[in-house]
């Protein structure tokens, strides 16, 4: 009977323990950033001045010129085209990196208007010396959590984020998928075509 | 002896309880005027490694190879994902448009906390195949806890009150961590993208499925529930998975086959 109360007791102070918390995060440059993008975002969308259906393109070209600094197009651009880059000129590269943000830009921007009362929670960020990794989860009103992973990349110090994981799906490899087997099957100038058509569109 | 196993359980609840509302308040908001809450960490202590060694595959990704997906009968399956997409957009699209205005959001949230209590044998059993015994019994507790205090599934305090999530376990899943290749992709009629393994997970699955015991009512009953239930999740997510991955894709039909793969890959690992 002692034997059981001592596992009873040693039971009571293991969960004793799980009360004592620590609320605070040592967040390290890239965590930071990432979490200065999604503040500033949100300002935007939340910013009462901007609100409202007449507004709608004048919130989204404020939206992009406060994100677009903080992703690494060319990098994305380029991993995206992936065994494809190395062959292309250097005016080829820049028009394609434009065609890639533009892809982008159109694709997400817009999406983000349905964005609103989520919460977003961190929950771990690897970094070393070039590469880091923040990975947080996205609540939606429908309480469905959608984990979210920001791949950043530094320059010399600057942080800028190079791919987004959601649920598992890199957006880089989607691309990469689509371009390769685009151009295993035609040519480049028909990749572009493409591309130049979806920018239109969006 | 079962006098003091009861009392532990209960206060191993209450201790539980206590320590979520502490994590709860706890977290620190970055913007206070937003209805938008930022929260660091939830209250646990994070993970900094600046010791990446290890992680080393995951960190130097410059893997800047494709890694095609076995697809032989591809133009098969671009033609199923042709009509797939139709009926979404000109069938399914609409049916779960006016279902949404009939509806309240809530109720259907209801219907689908209902259908997934009902169906936790499927992710039960398969934790215990893949020998995750804590998540097993997560599933176990989560179904004691939301069909009694959660009036018969439709809500989810297991969830809310308890911080027990669900286990997205499945077949395919199980396959997939004994180390079965994905096989060829396919393309389902109305089901979507899968591949061989993940099929025979399906087919697996529907053993375990309590609403397979419908078809004693009617041949038929087992598959308009599992319709009824695509429609109530469809509504809820509103079509923004699916739409925001095929509008963005200069190939869709790669886009959602690649999706799904990388989506498959991550839920195994975990």
């Amino acid at each position: 009977m002692k034997r059981k109360r001592n596992i009873f007791n040693l039971s009571m102070i293991v969960f004793f323990i799980m009360f004592v918390t620590s609320t605070c995060l040592l967040a390290g440059e890239a965590g930071d950033l990432v979490k200065q993008t999604i503040d500033k975002g949100l300002n935007i969308l939340k910013d009462p001045s901007l609100a409202g259906e007449e507004k709608l393109a004048e919130r989204r070209e404020k939206l992009w010129k406060e994100i677009r600094p903080l992703f690494d197009m060319e990098e994305m651009a380029k991993r995206s085209l992936g065994r494809y880059w190395k062959d292309r000129t250097p005016e080829e590269r820049e028009e394609f990196v434009e065609l890639f943000t533009e892809l982008l830009k159109n694709a997400y921007v817009g999406k983000t208007d349905t964005y609103s009362g989520e919460k977003i929670i961190f929950l771990r960020e690897r970094q070393d010396a070039k590469y880091s990794k923040v990975q947080t989860n996205f609540i939606t009103k429908t309480a469905k959590e959608i984990a979210v992973d920001f791949s950043l990349l530094s320059n010399s110090g600057e942080w800028k984020i190079y791919d987004v994981t959601i649920e598992g799906v890199s957006l880089v490899n989607n691309y990469r998928s689509q371009f390769s087997n685009v151009l295993v099957k035609s040519s480049y100038e028909e990749l572009v075509e493409k591309m130049r058509e979806k920018g239109l569109k969006g | 002896m079962a006098r003091l196993v009861f009392y532990m359980f209960i206060s191993a609840l209450i201790m539980y309880t206590f320590t979520v509302s502490t994590y709860a308040d706890g977290a620190p908001a970055s913007q206070g005027q937003n209805d938008t809450t930022i929260i660091t960490n939830n209250g646990k202590k994070p993970v900094e490694e600046t010791d990446v060694e290890d992680e080393e595959s995951e960190f130097v990704d410059v893997e800047l190879e494709t890694v095609f997906i076995q697809d032989p009968v591809q133009p098969y399956n671009r033609a199923i994902f042709t009509f797939n997409d139709k009926a979404y957009y000109y069938f399914f699209r609409p049916i779960y448009k006016g279902y949404e205005v009939v509806l309240p959001e809530k109720a259907r949230l209801g219907v689908r906390n209902f259908f997934t209590n009902v169906r936790t044998p499927v992710r039960l059993f398969n934790c215990l195949f893949q020998g995750k015994f804590k998540g097993a019994g997560t599933e176990a507790l989560r179904l004691v806890i939301n069909s009694t205090l959660g009036v018969a599934g439709f809500s989810d305090p297991a969830k809310k009150y308890f911080e027990l999530d669900i286990q997205d376990e499945d077949f395919g899943q199980t396959l997939g961590r004994y180390k079965m290749g994905t096989g060829p992709h396919i393309e389902w009629p109305f089901l979507g993208p899968s591949n061989v393994r993940d099929t025979i997970g399906l087919v697996g699955d529907i053993a375990l499925d309590p609403i397979t015991l419908l078809f004693l009512v009617n041949p038929f009953a087992p598959t308009g529930a599992k319709a009824f239930m695509g429609v109530n999740d469809l509504s809820i997510d509103k079509g923004d998975t699916y739409e925001s991955l095929v509008e963005k894709a200069i190939d869709p039909y790669i886009a959602v086959q690649d999706a799904y793969t990388q989506n498959r890959s991550k839920k195994i690992r975990e």
